[in-house]
Order: structure tokens, then sequence, then C-alpha cells
């Protein structure tokens, strides 16, 4: 080891290896056993098996009868897809014009973008429960259990969200490009179309997953909004999970594998973006 | 130079924020004031759909909700929140640390560290839920028999410590973003001076964490606050008594309970209740270009 790596040691070795080992079993032991009950049997599970007696995989096929999953998936993928490719197009143009721009209420906005952040989900459900319930009286609409409505309801967050990130980046893109644009006569829509858009691609990418996945790991919403066809992947395994529960023979080791299914898009999202997705994560609020 | 900030000025293509502003106004400002109107009328099942005609009742609910489980909903979350921000923060501090120097298999490690973080809350209250039935895997393992996790007293710790290894990975980050901000030369000046690794940690190191993980703190305790997710997977609704926390009791007043507008002025008072850490993380967190 050299002297500079020796010198920015921060633990003493033992103790760094204690405390690592311990940090990693901790997230490691409950999932080794998620992974492997989704791979026993439900009777194996039932019994109080960690190692499964024989592997088989016949839970991930299982699942798909048992529970509505395969509705659920393909209902998330529809809506937050949408959600976030929306959500990321509208905020890049509104991050562009409030990072670039000077006008009256411009703070303003900036500071509501983070504060909905962390406003209480319900606050924000109640409301566009009552208005969307009361659309059908009011305008004819049907909305709730639609899945536009839960589109509507997702972009509540969405939007503000990846708007935010948007400002984070696009206030650290300098500005010469855009006015040795603009001098040349280029119109705006221009330079949003051939400069700013390609410069920020990765960020917009960003903005979209980070909406795609306040979507897919939502309940609250979907809870209210949607009925049976309609169901999210987040709803139909919160439900599965409760409805098991009383039964003959609880299939315990199906519920993991539905659970990591359920898991997996998420996890791939992070594994293929996870530079860009991690550092989106703290760039927004340090100073 | 003058003049052309002047033509910019003038030029400001402020049409462009119609899009994004008419939206955000129609589907978050409008909900939010109707959110406020909500708590001060009588709006039931029966009112739903005609909610314009519903009658105006004052601040009757507001006086309703402290006699319906508010008081007891209010310290359950706020406990709640701190009791785990306050044990994820040397959890994640400590975790930065050991991945702060370079060694075989840190990408691995750091990987690891991430996992809980990465899950979808519904999957991780789903996963825990099997994990903490009377005859599940934790039972079995500790030999406690049938204790039960998910009703009862023992409801209140098992929510604590689901929230705790779900969320300690976020404290790891910021803490991670910080330690990375010290300087080569702080590291060196200490070797110079021989300070052994106790004092320099707790003197030198941690005084630079101080800024993000602060930070994070707030940010942390407002999302235990607001988590509705893992309380509801875990346990359903209605939540056992000592885990209906505010988003519960919210969700449960108006949705099982078709009270909406006592479940409004609920909502309106728990926005009351994270207005303190959220105006000090709105004065935290850096909003302009120029600052």
């Amino acid at each position: 080891m050299s002297a500079q790596a020796e010198a920015q040691r921060l633990l003493p070795r033992p103790l760094l290896a204690v405390f690592t080992v311990l940090l990693c079993a901790m997230v490691l032991v409950p999932l080794a056993y998620i992974v492997l009950a989704s791979l026993n049997s439900d009777v194996g599970v039932a019994s109080g098996e960690f190692w499964p007696s024989s592997f088989t995989a016949e839970s991930y096929t299982k699942i798909w009868t048992t529970a509505d999953l395969s509705t659920g998936i393909v209902n998330s993928l529809i809506v937050c897809a949408v959600t976030a490719v929306a959500s990321a197009l509208l905020g890049t143009t509104t991050a562009y014009v409030l990072v670039r721009y000077t006008f009256f209420g411009r703070l303003t906005i900036l500071r509501g973008l983070v504060g909905l952040q962390s406003i209480p989900g319900t606050l924000m459900l109640l409301p566009v429960f009552v208005l969307f319930s009361s659309a059908g009286n009011y305008l004819g609409l049907t909305v709730i259990g639609t899945r536009w409505g839960l589109f509507v309801a997702y972009l509540t967050f969405a939007l503000p969200f990846s708007t935010w990130v948007m400002v984070t980046y696009l206030r650290g893109l300098p500005r010469e490009l855009e006015e040795a644009a603009r001098t040349e006569g280029a119109s705006t829509i221009t330079i949003l179309w051939r400069i700013i858009i390609p410069l920020s691609l990765p960020a917009i990418v960003v903005s979209g997953i980070f909406a795609f996945l306040l979507g897919w790991n939502d309940v609250l919403f979907a809870s209210v909004l949607t009925r049976p066809e309609t169901h999210t992947a987040a709803v139909a395994l919160s439900f599965f999970g409760s409805a098991q529960e009383g039964g003959a023979l609880p299939v315990y080791s199906q519920m993991m594998a539905a659970a990591l299914i359920c898991a997996a898009p998420v996890v791939i999202l992070y594994l293929v973006f996870q530079r860009y997705l991690v550092g989106g994560l703290t760039a927004g609020g340090v100073k | 130079m003058a003049s052309r900030k002047k033509v910019s000025e003038l030029q400001r293509p402020l049409w462009l924020l119609t899009p994004g502003g008419l939206l955000m106004t129609l589907i978050i400002l409008i909900p939010l004031l109707l959110a406020i109107w909500i708590s001060f009328i009588d709006l039931d099942q029966y009112t739903l759909r005609r909610w314009v005609e519903a009658p105006f009742i004052g601040i009757g609910n507001y006086v309703e909700s402290f006699e319906s489980g508010l008081p007891k909903s209010i310290w359950l979350s706020v406990s709640f929140a701190v009791l785990s921000t306050a044990v994820t923060v040397p959890i994640g501090i400590a975790a930065a640390l050991v991945t702060q120097n370079a060694y075989r298999g840190r990408a691995l490690v750091r990987a690891v560290f991430l996992i809980p973080y990465v899950l979808p809350s519904f999957v991780v209250a789903s996963v825990w839920r099997t994990m903490l039935q009377p005859d599940g895997i934790v039972n079995e393992t500790l030999g406690l028999g049938s204790t039960l996790w998910l009703s009862g007293s023992n409801s209140y710790w098992t929510l604590v410590l689901v929230e705790i290894w779900a969320a300690w990975p976020f404290i790891y980050l910021m803490a991670l973003a910080g330690l990375q901000s010290v300087d080569n030369e702080v590291h060196e000046a200490s070797a110079v001076d021989g300070t052994t690794w106790w004092p320099k940690l707790t003197r030198v190191i941690l005084p630079y964490l101080r800024g993000p993980v602060l930070l994070a703190c707030l940010l942390a305790t407002l999302n235990h606050i607001n988590n509705f997710t893992l309380p509801f997977v875990l346990f359903g609704a209605p939540a056992p008594d000592d885990v209906n926390v505010m988003p519960m009791l919210v969700y449960v007043t108006s949705f099982q309970g078709l009270r909406f507008g006592l479940s409004a002025a609920m909502a309106v008072l728990s926005l009351v209740l994270i207005a303190i850490p959220l105006y000090a993380y709105l004065r935290a967190v850096r909003l302009d270009v120029d600052k």
C-alpha cells in the first residue's frame, strides 16, 4: 500500500473489517434468504428452511397464475414510461427558462419545486381524488380506474422532480454556446433543440428515470386510483401479500419470487445507469 | 455587454414556461388550494360527487381531528422519524468511512450498500412482511416461537427497524459525498503530525461531514414522516394502533372512513408538522446559480 493511501486511511484495519462485514451481513443475510426462498418450494419455505432441500424455479412460473402480476407489470410499465417521457421533456424546457432568465416569481417557483418533493402524498391525493371522482358528475368523464388518470396523478410528483433535476444540471452548463448561436441569429427553439437537449441528454435521461421510479414505487396513488384491470405492479404485490395470510398453506416462496420480479426493472435501471443515478441523488442537495 | 444583456432580457422566451407552468398550476397548485378548501367543508361519501355544494363548517374538521386520534399519530410519526434518523446516521457514516479507502472488492461492497436503497419500498415491505409472519423465518431463526411482529406493541419497533434497514444508505451516500470533498492535503497534514485515527476522525474528518449529513438528516426525517408505503404494505389498512402514523391516519380516514373533509384537515395539519424541517431544508438547499 502506498504512503498516500496509508495517509488517507480513516479507520484501523481490524475495525474496518468488522464494520464492513457487519454492514454487508445486515444487507445480504435477508437478501440471501429472499433469493433462496424464491428458489424453494412453498412447502419448503413454510416448514422453515433457510437453505432449500431442493432447488426449483417453479415459484417463478406459478406466480403468474396465482397473482395478477402480469397485468400489473404491463400497467406500471405503460403509465410510468409515459410519465417519464412527459415529465422529462416538459421539465427540460421549464428548467431552461428558470435557469437562464430572471423574472418575477422565479425564486418562488424554484422553492416550490424543492418543497413539493417533501409534502405528504396524502395531501396531494385527497384533492386529486375528489376532482377525479366529481369529473364524472361535472364533466361526464370517468377518470378513476383509468391509466391516464393515474398518469396525471403521477405528474403531480414527477413533473416538479424532473424539473428540479434539470435545473441542477442546466445551471452548470456554460452559456457561451447559446450566446454564440444567438448572435448567429438562432431562435430559442433552435437553441433548445440543437444545443441544450443534445448537451443535457444524460441529465434528461436521469430525470426521466427518476420520474419512472417515482411511479413504479408508488402504492398510495395507485391503491386508490386504480381498479383490478388497471392495477400497477406495486398494488398487485401488496394485495397479494395481504390476501394470502390466513390461508391453508401460505405461498411465501411465490411471494418472494413476485417481490424479486417487481424489483427487477428497478435494479436493472440502476445497474445500467448507476453512475448517473447515484450522482444525481446527491447533486441536488449539497450546497 | 450591457446592451446585449438588455436585448436578451427583452427577448425572454417566457412563453416556454407555459406548457410546464400551466400543467403544474392545473395539477398541483389548484389541487393544493382545493385541499385547504376541503378541510373547511363537510365532505363525505354522500357529498363527494357534488363537492361544490358541500356545507362549509369552518374549523369544525380541525377541532374534530384533535379528538379522533391525531395527537397520538403526530407523536408516533415524529418519534418514528426522529428515531429512524438518529439510528441511520451512525450506520451511514460508518459505511461511508469503510468504503472511503480503496481496496480490492470495494466496488462490490459499495454495490451491496446500495441494495436496500435501490429496492422499491413496496418490495422491501412485502418481503419483510413475509419474513416477520408468526411462522416466518425470523421467528424460526431466532427461536422466538410465534412472536407477533406485525400487530400489537411490537409493530412500532418492526416499523422502525425495517425503515432503518431501508433508509441508512441515503445517509451513507450523502456522507460519502462529504468525505470526497476532503482534500488530500488534510490527510497528509494529519499523517505528518502523526495524528492517530480517532482524533483525526473526530477533529479533522467529521467536521467536513457536518454540512452534508445535516442536510441528509433533514431530508431523511421528512421522508420518514411522509412514508406511507412502508406502514401500509407491512401492516395493511387500518394499521394497528401503535403504527397509526400520520399518512396512515389520513388514508384510513379518507378512503375507508370516507370522511374527506376531516382527513383533509388532518393532512393540512401534517403539512404544518413538517413545515419546520421543510423550512430548514429549503434554506439549506442551493436554489440559484449565483449564490
